[in-house]
């Protein structure tokens, strides 16, 4: 036998990427980011379809289903077809008529949108690309759509579908017409022991639930927490919030400490400390209505509210899931205080305050609480390793005396303390509208405090070239797609 | 020796070729007139060394499933001797060495490719087309996209021909239905314009939720039989009457391309830009998916006959795959043999 005559060609003695050009090393990133893309999305929705046909299978065979069972075999395959078919359609902005801008952050803007092809109502979240990119947002973009295409829970708002175009990134969220926690709390100010059990349950059994997907959600504040139609909390945004397996990234953080402090209409607070740690008292009502005043533009804000934020977030000493406690605590506080415990008029002074809480954190004298509330809220705002949940997750918490007879597992089926009042299905009287820029469009980039940028979005100066948006190198996979039985 | 096996090759696509003759007066699909004055109709292969010359089926005829006859090649020939009749050159291209034939996914690529059983057989092939156009769009990019000085990896000069190999090139037709030779890149132009449009086609390629249907289930009593007579895959789920055979030609373009992108650019630039591996999953994925949709006839796989063998030989193909039943066990094994892996 000549084995000489089945040879095969040599392999060059080595890769030479840098051989090509810059569009072929471009395009080289693209394929190899997609393939490995399209084979991760693959395999999941492969298993999810089998289980789903295992499961029609089973249900099938249960002798009570009887004469239903065509319609059951019926439905079944026309809901995998719709999902195909909604897989192959092409996502973009003009599929939706905007109707109100309902929400915004920096990055961010919500809007009521209404979908053409099903005329139904949902909230589509808008990222700008140019500021992910100049600011280096890109894993907390990532870590929102993970965290939400990730989950199936009641307690965190549904995620149907991520896209893109040259400019942006959307996500089309379940549109939760009930507003969020920060703006009951700027209505009532404050809530009473028994309400704000109420709340103080429903967000553990939210939290508790991205803890349990791996996720730590780092934001927990109260615009973050929505409401839904019958008053129920949904956990959102969770651009912050992070898988556990990865780095701990405090740079974000570390970041913002180093900047110099804000220039301050009120220079002699700048340093001095000792001022701001009285300012909060009964004596200084007027500062905590200007506070209150602020709130909401705060949220609007490149770096929004530090307030609820644990301390070792900010130190860079390592974090886990229980720096969401702290920021729980931080929120049941103010439910029944009024202010989040280290309220200021400025962000620079509140990461302070959080820094050195052994000394800041302190209870109003002519504010009175439970003994078991003011229990629990210090065993929350406290060292992370003494900190109620560290070692017994949410169960610790939920064991407190604060919440003696509460059926946590009930919750979402007891009737909510304040159910929204709703006309039709785009109401919008939950939501601040009236302090949001309305255009037609998304407004382009983000915005200043004030608020005043609310023209048509124009071209972007993203340069890419013609290609489709979800192709774009830094986004890629974004794209997201969920099998929903009853989504059209 | 190789004489012999060209003959049984020759009977082999003797079978599919009278599906092929019975519809050569047909017209070919309407397709857009382009810019070039080409009619895109991307259905002709040029066999240059090969007397045989095959058109493509418009209509989705029985493919060919004979064991029998593969038994026979595989009964009295060595793989050394179906290799050879493969006549391919030599030294073997880098990608029919088994070191360099691996994956970026690990496990059963069917289950990828596997149509739920709920789910109606026409809404399961858009589906696939869709997919696998967009897999094989990230690597046509690469060898078509043109840098700042106006140069491709893939131009006039590395490729004149639409080729896979030395034995095969393909055509495409003009607007007097002629085939005409094109170079590569210009050839991969049309056919991504004439592909996209297909797939853009909400007549073809239906994304309105409200017509779907779903595949009935025989075994529950009341389901209405399917009315007899003018039936056609994907009928019931709102698709044309020339749906399958659209889709068909949709994947023999992307088999053509896959096997100019393996026998012209798979060391250039593919290797050398760490992409062999993803190259070699999504055709592996494209070629189980395409078999078992009965999508591409084994005649057609021919350029890529030798990794097709290969990848059923060392376990990549599940044995109970069209793939499988399509691949040559004993040129697998040699090739193996031969990369010092069996
Ligand atoms: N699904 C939703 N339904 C209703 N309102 C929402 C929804 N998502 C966000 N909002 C509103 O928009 C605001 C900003 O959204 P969010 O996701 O928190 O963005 P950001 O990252 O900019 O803070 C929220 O505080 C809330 O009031
Ligand atoms: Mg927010
Ligand atoms: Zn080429």
């Amino acid at each position: 036998m000549i084995m000489d005559n089945f040879e095969f060609a040599p392999a060059p003695p080595q890769r030479c990427p840098e051989a090509y050009g810059p569009r072929a090393n471009n395009n080289q990133k693209r394929c190899f980011q997609l393939a490995q893309a399209f084979f991760k999305d693959g395999v999941r929705r492969a298993r999810e379809r089998n289980e789903r046909q295992l499961d029609l299978e089973r249900r099938l065979e249960d002798p009570a289903v009887g004469p239903r069972r065509e319609q059951l075999w019926k439905l079944g395959g026309m809901s995998e077809a719709k999902y195909l078919r909604f897989l192959r359609t092409k996502e973009e902005l003009s599929n939706y008529i905007p109707i109100k801008t309902i929400g915004k952050g920096y990055f961010g803007e919500v809007k009521l949108v209404r979908k053409k092809q099903d005329g139904k109502v949902y909230a589509l979240k808008r990222l700008a690309k140019t500021e992910m990119v100049s600011h280096e947002q890109l894993p907390r973009v990532r870590a929102e759509r993970d965290a939400l295409a990730e989950s199936d829970s009641e307690w965190v708002v549904k995620l149907y579908t991520t896209f893109q175009d040259s400019t942006s990134l959307y996500l089309l969220m379940e549109y939760l017409p009930g507003g969020d926690l920060m703006a009951l709390l700027i209505k009532y100010q404050i809530f009473s022991e028994d309400i704000t059990r109420f709340y103080a349950a429903e967000m553990i059994m939210a939290i508790e639930a991205i803890h349990n997907l791996g996720f730590i959600h780092r934001d927990i504040k109260p615009d973050n927490i929505l409401i839904d139609r019958e008053g129920h909390v949904k956990l959102a945004d969770f651009g912050l919030s992070k898988g556990f397996s990865k780095s701990h990234d405090h740079s974000y953080y570390r970041e913002l400490l180093q900047k110099p402090a804000p220039p301050n209409n009120k220079p002699a607070n700048r340093n001095s400390v000792n001022l701001d740690e009285i300012a909060l008292t009964v004596s200084n009502r007027a500062q905590i209505n200007e506070w209150r005043r602020s709130r909401r533009l705060m949220a609007y804000s490149a770096v929004g509210t530090p307030d609820y934020i644990a301390p070792e977030l900010f130190t860079g000493q390592g974090y886990s899931f229980e720096i969401d406690w702290w920021s729980l605590g931080a929120i049941i506080y103010e439910c029944l205080v009024g202010w989040p415990p280290f309220a200021s008029d400025n962000s620079y002074d509140t990461y302070r305050k959080i820094v050195n809480w052994r000394q800041t954190f302190f209870f109003p004298d002519d504010v009175y609480l439970h003994p078991n509330a003011a229990h629990l809220i210090r065993s929350l705002i406290c060292d992370a390793s003494s900190r109620l949940g560290s070692r017994g997750g949410a169960a610790e918490i939920k064991a407190h005396p604060f919440f003696a007879g509460v059926d946590f597992n009930s919750l979402r089926r007891i009737e909510a303390p304040f159910r929204p009042h709703l006309e039709s299905d785009e109401d919008t009287s939950c939501f601040p509208v009236d302090e949001l820029p309305q255009g037609e469009g998304f407004s382009n980039g983000p915005t200043n405090t004030n608020g005043t940028n609310g023209h048509q979005a124009t071209a972007s100066n993203f340069q890419e070239e013609e290609v489709t948006p979800e192709m774009c190198l830094p986004f890629i996979g974004y794209t997201f797609k969920r099998f929903e039985k009853t989504f059209m | 020796m190789s004489n012999l096996f060209s003959g049984i090759n020759a009977r082999l696509r003797g079978a599919t070729a009278k599906h092929a003759d019975k519809d050569k007066d047909s017209k070919p699909p309407a397709s857009p007139t382009t810019k070039d004055g080409f009619l895109a109709s991307p259905i002709s292969v040029k066999k240059s060394k090969s007397s045989s010359n095959l058109v493509v089926s418009t209509k989705l005829p029985p493919l060919p499933t004979s064991p029998s006859l593969s038994q026979t090649i595989s009964l009295s020939a060595t793989g050394e001797e179906i290799l050879a009749s493969y006549r391919l050159p030599k030294p073997y291209p880098l990608w029919l060495n088994a070191n360099y034939a691996k994956h970026i996914v690990k496990g059963n690529f069917m289950t990828l490719s596997a149509r739920p059983k709920v789910v109606e057989q026409g809404e399961w092939i858009a589906h696939q087309v869709v997919e696998h156009w967009r897999n094989l769009w990230n690597f046509i990019q690469v060898v078509y996209a043109k840098e700042q000085d106006g140069k491709s990896i893939c131009n006039i000069n590395t490729c004149p021909k639409m080729s896979a190999g030395p034995n095969h090139s393909y055509t495409w037709l003009n607007s007097r239905y002629e085939p005409i030779e094109l170079p590569a890149h210009e050839y991969m132009q049309l056919m991504q314009r004439w592909i996209s449009g297909k797939i853009d086609d909400q007549k073809l390629f239906p994304t309105d939720p409200q017509t779907v249907s779903y595949a009935p289930n025989p075994s529950i009593a009341n389901t209405t039989l399917l009315t007899g007579g003018d039936e056609w895959i994907g009928k019931r789920s709102g698709f044309p009457k020339d749906f399958a055979s659209i889709c068909q030609t949709i994947f023999l373009q992307m088999f053509r391309v896959y096997a100019h992108l393996y026998w012209a650019h798979f060391v250039d630039p593919f290797y050398h830009l760490n992409l062999e591996k993803q190259l070699n999953s999504c055709f592996c994925h494209f070629i189980l998916t395409a078999t078992t949709l009965d999508m591409l006839k084994p005649s057609a796989l021919e350029p890529m006959q030798p990794l097709i063998d290969l990848w059923a030989a060392n376990g990549t193909f599940p044995p109970d795959s069209k793939a499988y039943e399509y691949a040559n066990l004993k040129a697998g094994n040699r090739l193996l043999q031969l990369a010092g892996l069996a």
